[in-house]
């Protein structure tokens, strides 16, 4: 029986191996080296100059275009997160009325979600044109006279969360599935006490569905903190470092004036800021989000 | 869930619906109108939302420009069906090991493979790059290909939870049969995880087919790029004050969307049972 346990470590190992050893090439190596690299001055070609703690004291004292990158980034993703999450809800609970139909309604609203982003990225550029665009003809008809969307410093961060609330079917799905994973019986009993659809929702639907809600929040603040794409694409930042990311301006460092030492220390405050966000809301998960203890045995 | 629902509430339900759907649909409209546009229209940029002009040969020129459209194309193929393939089969062996087998340090192991998921890509960004770049890769599809070889978390532990909804006493049973574990998994769960595979796929492709950062970063040579790069690229001026053909662009965006729609469309079934589980697992 040892011998047979013994054979069974040594399979689970073999198994795992493509997991460790890629974990270890490609994940934590790479880190260690980022966190020798955010303490030196170098540029890619000559030799790496320790410089102790110089690239953060810079970073936190000396860059404002940094600070700057980070406030556009929170503005980003805290409304993105927060609009797309209240929209994806507010679909989903429609989706998930048993009515004819919607199924249909469901895949013409996850289509957007399926464009990748070069391509959305692009389109957007020409929906959002201040004179020529769709947007604005479309506002026009009501007789409002259109911002200038990416070309100005005010609109450019909601421009950008316009563009992000267009792919919202993505979180739909996630939600929709979430919501017909909870028992008919739950609402059958809530008709029997008398609960009417909006108490049946906000007592039943959203407490059920808090787990879900939970995770789309992690994974949402997570991937919109290290949005990149769309602002390469849509402004490079622009206009006056008014959508400048902290992704972009980390690849700016980086890739375009071989500052690698001090990217890697953004890389480093980057992870900070999104270990920090994913702690808070996992604290603050225990006050909002219930968990059937039966599935919690389990 | 009230299941007799009154007719206001049909009617309203339905018309939300009706309207969210044209609102996000529009923009498909637009960039059809400008891609069938003509060089002029392009140029003027007087484009309209319905169609005005038809030329259809725009989906030809694009295959015929200096920008050679087919070889990224073929390039965006050659990425997403090699990263496929790592990642069905890596993942899968992973996912099997970590569901059913049992050895000291699997659970720290495990707990290791989570946390990852939470990690920003972007630390790891530069010493992979210096990497690759020391490997010679750069300027071929090797790093970001490669990787996929190795597994990745999320697969790992979607599949995980799928094998473990699978009963044991179908691995005692083929034990009991004289298979080993590696035939355990090759010949009982592969087989039955086997939708849970194509969704893998799918997510797979999903990744790769539009991925840009990675391109931008390690393909400077226009032979080697895939379709997303070559895309914007072709959008991108060398002089300020020249348009870019949007006309073109956005046949290329077409093209860069068409594949994703045609696995979505192919896909949906697998994603839907998928779509439950990763639902479930986040419940758990």
């Amino acid at each position: 029986m040892n011998k047979m346990k013994k054979r069974e470590a040594i399979w689970f190992y073999i198994m795992v191996s493509p997991w460790v050893i890629g974990f270890l090439i490609f994940t934590l190596g790479p880190m260690i080296a980022s966190l020798y690299l955010s303490v030196t001055s170098w540029d890619l070609f000559t030799s790496p100059k320790f410089v102790g703690l110089k690239n953060y004291i810079d970073l936190f004292t000396k860059d404002r275009i940094f600070w700057k990158t980070v406030g556009n980034t929170f503005y980003y993703a805290f409304i993105s997160v927060f609009l797309g999450m209240i929209a994806s809800l507010a679909i989903a609970s429609l989706l998930n009325k048993p009515l004819k139909g919607m199924r249909t309604y469901r895949t013409l609203l996850y289509i957007p979600a399926t464009v990748p982003v070069v391509a959305s990225s692009l389109l957007f550029i020409k929906l959002l044109a201040p004179d020529t665009g769709l947007v604005n003809q479309f506002l026009a008809l009501f007789g409002i006279d259109g911002p200038p969307w990416i070309l100005s410093p005010d609109w450019v961060k909601p421009a950008l969360i316009l563009m992000s609330l267009w792919s919202v079917g993505g979180g739909v799905t996630l939600l929709l599935a979430g919501m017909k994973g909870i028992p008919v019986e739950f609402y059958e009993a809530a008709a029997i006490d008398g609960a009417n659809s909006s108490q049946q929702y906000f007592r039943i639907t959203l407490p059920m569905l808090s787990p879900v809600i939970f995770f789309n929040l992690v994974m949402g603040l997570i991937g919109s903190l290290q949005v990149f794409t769309e602002v390469y694409i849509l402004t490079n930042g622009g206009p006056n470092n008014a959508s400048k990311m902290i992704v972009p301006y980390l690849f700016d460092n980086a890739f375009r004036w071989y500052k690698m030492g001090y990217a890697s220390a953004i890389a480093w405050v980057l992870f900070f800021i999104s270990l920090i966000f994913t702690v808070v809301v996992f604290r603050s998960s225990k006050l909002w989000v219930y968990y059937e203890s039966e599935i919690k045995k389990s | 869930m009230n299941l007799n629902i009154k007719l206001p509430e049909k009617i309203s339900t339905y018309a939300i619906l009706t309207f969210l759907s044209v609102l996000l649909g529009a923009p498909f409209l637009y960039v059809i109108s400008i891609a069938l546009a003509s060089d002029e229209t392009t140029y003027l940029a007087k484009f309209t939302f319905i169609p005005q002009e038809f030329h259809f040969e725009n989906f030809a020129r694009i295959f015929q420009m200096d920008l050679n459209f087919t070889r990224f194309f073929m390039n965006s193929l050659v990425l997403v069906v090699f990263a496929i393939i790592g990642q069905v089969v890596a993942s899968s062996l992973v996912a099997y090991g970590f569901a059913r087998l049992n050895a000291p340090g699997k659970n720290i192991l495990f707990i290791i493979l989570l946390s990852t998921m939470m990690i920003p890509g972007e630390v790891t960004l530069i010493p992979s790059f210096v990497i690759f770049r020391y490997l010679g890769w750069t300027n071929t599809l090797l790093p970001l290909i490669v990787p996929n070889f190795f597994s990745n978390a999320f697969n790992v532990f979607l599949l995980r939870q799928f094998i473990t909804r699978i009963p044991t006493e179908l691995d005692e049973a083929a034990q009991l049969d004289g298979l080993g574990f590696f035939g355990i998994y090759f010949r009982i769960i592969l087989p039955l995880i086997t939708p849970a595979l194509i969704a893998i796929a799918i997510f797979t492709f999903t990744w790769n087919w539009g991925w840009f950062m990675g391109p931008l970063i390690y393909i400077n040579n226009l032979d080697k790029a895939p379709l997303a790069l070559g895309v914007q690229i072709l959008s991108a001026t060398s002089s300020s004050g020249q348009v870019p053909p949007w006309n073109l662009v956005m046949v290329g965006s077409l093209l860069l969307t068409l594949p994703m729609l045609i696995v979505y469309f192919f896909g949906q079934k697998y994603m839907d049972d998928f779509g439950v589980i990763g639902g479930s697992a986040a419940i758990k």
